[in-house]
């Protein structure tokens, strides 16, 4: 009975305990990658708009 | 400003919503809302979603996965649809979008299965395996990779226009494959995420995030765009670049 209300418990909760560290990188990573390509492009749209 | 709408509408609606979508006012409001719709959408996802029964937090990946991923799949469509439209009726315009839209299917492609491939690690207990949908993404990035630097190896602009094209149709046939990978094969990758999928407690964070990578792949798009049509027109309008067909090009 402890046993199965262990289990539900885990249920419950997410069968993967924590994960917040994946979680973390994952958006750390696509904000990162997507802030950079903003920048590289803000800087290639500056100089497309430079007299040659 | 109501005068200038209104004499703006009566040149003519399709002609007022470009002149009204080109005013700086507009655009910069319109980047501004973009940023607003991914900060909620980023907190909805992050803070307010449950988490997922048997992934638990790890869910919310998914919340930003999914849309890179639906982006890349968008933009190689629009890669698709620029190149065969280009071979009809050759433009600068559609050259110009075809290659703003694969880089961004290359960048949103690459990010997201990154993002996948943190998912996968807690969930499948590893970061890669060669499954039917991982493997098709995978050539879809290599393929967009060659077809940009395609773009770079060749000089004159027609002919790279016309190579550019070719390829382009010629990768757009993994788009669907992709798609329908996780329904023809049923591997490891899970069926597509959408509202019609997922607990309707996560719908609104889906919904949101997907809106708000729409904005942020729409306000990218327009940019590369105006870099490629800008650098397009620097090209052929030097003397020595400008063989028969460009002339027609250009003033398309």
């Amino acid at each position: 009975m402890n046993a199965l209300r262990i289990v539900l418990a885990a249920v419950g909760e997410g069968r993967i305990q924590g994960g917040w560290e994946y979680v973390k990188a994952a958006y750390a990573i696509c904000w990162t990658g997507l802030s950079l390509y903003a920048v590289s492009l803000w800087v290639r749209s500056r100089r497309s708009e430079a007299p040659k | 400003m109501a005068a200038m709408l209104q004499r703006l509408w009566n040149s003519g609606p399709v002609r007022a919503v470009r002149a009204f979508a080109a005013h700086p006012l507009v655009q910069r409001s319109f980047v501004v809302l973009t940023l607003a719709v991914f900060a909620y959408a980023a907190w909805v996802g992050l803070t307010q979603a449950p988490p997922d029964r048997e992934m638990g937090d790890v869910q919310r990946i998914m919340y930003a996965h999914v849309p890179m991923v639906q982006m890349m799949l968008l933009a190689g469509t629009i890669t698709f649809v620029c190149s065969v439209l280009y071979l009809f009726r050759a433009s600068w315009k559609t050259d110009a979008l075809a290659e703003a839209s694969a880089e961004l299917a290359l960048v949103f492609g690459a990010i997201g299965t990154t993002l996948g491939s943190i998912w996968g690690r807690p969930t499948w207990g590893v970061y890669w395996a060669w499954d039917p949908r991982l493997t098709t993404v995978a050539i879809l990035l290599v393929a967009l990779a060659g077809y940009l630097a395609l773009r770079r190896f060749v000089d004159d602009p027609e002919r790279r226009a016309v190579w550019a094209a070719v390829t382009g149709i010629v990768i757009a046939v993994d788009v669907p494959i992709i798609y329908f990978s996780v329904k023809w094969w049923k591997s490891l990758h899970q069926v597509q995420s959408s509202p019609r999928t997922v607990d309707p407690q996560m719908v609104h964070a889906l919904r949101w995030n997907i809106t708000a990578f729409f904005l942020v792949f729409i306000v990218f798009l327009v940019v590369r765009y105006r870099i490629a049509l800008a650098a397009r027109v620097r090209e052929v309008t030097v003397p020595d670049a400008a063989p028969s067909r460009t002339t027609q090009a250009v003033a398309s």
